[in-house]
């Protein structure tokens, strides 16, 4: 199986195949000796390369999955073949714009701006607050406000659409 | 000494005054909310009382249930902890009116000092130095900014009712004074429900130092020195030091008799700490070491998150001095009886993603590894399936580490949070992590804005290849686990089956719930 790999942003190509019962790994085209081990199935991996062994943690969703190795964080994303076709199709067709989401779980405090109105990059789109602090969510694009999905003291889930956004083009 | 005491508190304080508590003989109730009825302060108690309720507001903020439980069980005194009621004076006032003890300050202390204009005032006329500013709260944007002009830029946006960082702006600028106006009111309503604020100048390079007080009932006092808490986002720290590199023991010993004096201006008794903002002032002293001035911030009058660098350092255990002295014991020492010895770190472990800007992370606990070995302590709340949501105070745990020096204490750290993991939420520990390894910081060349402007985003490349592989292979093994899973061979196919649906099953709970909280 081949895979597309963006490690803290860097992009690399695995491709993991089977062979007589054994993992045979590629990076960006070279064959790497080494051996996986799962500890437990919480996610504690061993893995030996040239003689050094590497205790990771590895945890996640399939396409997003975080890996620490000697307290260093890495934020992966995973994308095979079908997933990369279907993405890209997905960011040609929104060009930018689209729908903001709330980051993390909170509850909305204020909402800045009104439907039709003008936002500029970066210019504050409502407050949302969680763990007791307040956030400005800013405008990820110069646009027009599209609709809004949340009126103030709406609790929201992470993930959860606050508004939508057509970008200039 | 008390029989039984109640802790008006959860997460890792509550674990914290328990355990010492404990190695006294004393008994402890704990007091819990439905969503913390496994958590492990609940299960560590001698005795549980349930608040009900999920919010704060419905449990750990409830005087009077606080109170009722404390009469039901018998428990002769409360310990606050830190946050929740512990400096709010009402509550004080009416633990000791229901009869039993309150273990922190006197109430009228805490009036005192709670109020951060009223303490500015008061620190002033008893002669304690303060940062320049105003000592009224201004009432909208326009006079904020017109008093802006008097002060000078930068200034700092505070809640008159404020602490924890909550409430507090910095504006560069007059273009940027209306919408942090606006912010800082709202956060300090939202927080404190009193929208008043104040300015004062913001200082530049400034450091954080604080001192640890200690009084009893008897009119002794003493200083613990100081700790280093430079190193905060937002006025949230991350990482807190004892000693300091910028404070001799001239310096130390200038502002502990400060502190003291700050502390007994307002007849206070038990632990607190009055926090300082250390300015340097251009010039350097002989041992080449910046010189410079210090400041009465704030006097914080409870317990702090970071007591235990102090406890490393000095040997003391604080709590057990806090139920002793609230306990009416003489302190039976002075001053000359506190030495200090090495250097402690502590990392405060956050469930925030340090890569996006510190947002909050919510999430179920799992593959949890722990740090141990030599001089190794963690303070902590958390175990394995908890839940952390958004209703609490983000901290899950604290990181402690002792060194004969500092270099001794940041490598030891660092070794500690290589050997940790909190898998099921992102941590702070990497944020930690990068400080300790930036050169400047090792120095000892830091300020107050540290943080903010460090590069977390700089992160080394060396082992993407390690990396990408290993997380293509996990992929791989667990789509192929749960292929088998479904395909069983023969007769347990549909018991593999049926594992699996209820493993999807939980995985879809965790997640609801995770996003209501």
């Amino acid at each position: 199986m081949k895979y597309f790999v963006k490690v803290n942003g860097r992009d690399h190509q695995v491709e993991v195949v089977e062979r007589l019962g054994e993992l045979v790994v590629s990076v960006d085209g070279k064959v790497l000796d080494l051996s996986y081990e799962e500890v437990d199935d919480l996610g504690q991996v061993v893995v030996l390369r040239d003689g050094k062994s590497y205790a990771l943690s590895i945890e996640g969703e399939p396409t997003r999955v975080q890996v620490t190795l000697a307290g260093h964080f890495h934020d992966i994303h995973l994308e095979d073949e079908r997933e990369r076709a279907a993405h890209a199709a997905d960011r040609a067709h929104s060009k930018g714009g689209g729908v903001v989401t709330a980051i993390m779980p909170g509850v909305v405090v204020e909402v800045l701006v009104q439907p039709g109105g003008r936002v500029a990059k970066g210019a504050p789109l409502l407050i949302l607050s969680a763990m007791k602090m307040q956030n400005e969510i800013g405008s990820p694009v110069d646009g027009v406000v599209k609709e809004l999905y949340v009126a103030p003291g709406q609790a929201v889930a992470a993930g959860a659409k606050l508004l939508a956004l057509t970008a200039d083009p | 000494m008390f029989q039984r005491i109640l802790i008006a508190n959860r997460g890792e304080i509550a674990l914290r005054v328990i355990r010492t508590a404990r190695e006294m003989g004393i008994e402890c109730v704990a007091v819990y909310s439905d969503f913390d009825k496994k958590a492990l302060h609940t299960r560590m108690a001698h005795v549980a009382v349930p608040l009900g309720g999920n919010l704060p507001s419905e449990s750990y903020l409830v005087a009077d249930k606080i109170i009722a439980a404390a009469k039901k069980t018998g428990a002769q005194a409360i310990h606050p902890g830190y946050g929740f009621l512990s400096e709010n004076a009402k509550f004080a006032r009416a633990v000791k009116d229901a009869g039993l003890v309150w273990i922190g300050p006197p109430p009228e202390a805490i009036e005192a000092m709670g109020d951060k204009i009223k303490s500015r005032q008061r620190m002033k006329a008893a002669g304690v130095p303060v940062v320049p500013g105003l000592t009224e709260p201004v009432d909208d944007a326009q006079a904020a900014l017109k008093a802006a002009e008097t002060i000078g830029y930068p200034i700092a946006i505070k809640a008159a009712a404020g602490g924890g960082g909550k409430g507090i702006r910095i504006v560069r600028d007059a273009a940027s004074m209306e919408s942090a106006f606006r912010t800082a009111s709202g956060e300090a309503k939202a927080s404190f429900g009193d929208g008043r604020v104040y300015l004062e100048r913001y200082l530049d390079r400034p450091r954080h130092i604080e001192v640890q007080l200690l009084f009893d009932q008897h009119g002794n006092g003493v200083h613990y020195g100081v700790r280093e808490c430079s190193i905060q986002r937002r006025h949230q720290k991350l990482l807190e030091e004892c000693p300091s590199v910028v404070i001799d023991d001239a310096t130390r010993e200038a502002m502990g008799e400060v502190a003291l004096k700050a502390g007994k201006a307002v007849g206070y008794q038990n632990a607190g700490t009055v926090e300082f903002l250390w300015s340097p002032n251009g010039k350097t002293k002989p041992d080449g070491k910046p010189d410079g001035s210090f400041y009465f911030l704030e006097m914080n009058t409870r317990l702090q998150v970071e007591h235990p660098v102090t406890e490393m350092v000095t040997g003391v255990d604080l709590v057990r001095e806090q139920l002793r002295v609230a306990a009416g014991e003489p302190l039976g020492y002075d001053q000359k009886a506190i030495h200090w010895r090495g250097w402690a770190i502590e990392v405060r472990l956050n469930a925030e993603d340090p890569f996006n800007k510190f947002l909050p992370s919510t999430g179920t606990i799992h593959n949890l590894r722990m740090p141990g070995g030599p001089w190794v302590r963690l303070d902590l709340g958390l175990y394995r399936n908890m839940e952390v949501g958004v209703n609490y105070d983000p901290m899950l745990a604290k990181l402690i580490v002792w060194g004969a020096d500092r270099m001794q204490a940041i490598q030891r750290m660092r070794r500690a949070i290589m050997e940790l993991n909190i898998g099921g939420v992102r941590t702070s520990a990497p944020a930690a992590l990068a400080v300790l390894e930036d050169e400047r910081f090792q120095a000892g060349d830091f300020d107050t804005h540290f943080l903010e402007k460090l590069d977390l985003g700089a992160q080394r490349a060396d082992y993407d290849e390690l990396v990408a592989a290993a997380a293509a292979i996990w992929r791989q093994k667990k789509a192929r686990r749960e292929t088998l899973a479904t395909t069983g061979a023969g007769g347990e196919a549909w018991l593999a089956r049926a594992r699996r649906g209820l493993s999807t099953h939980v995985a879809h709970g965790a997640q609801k719930q995770g996003g209501a909280q």
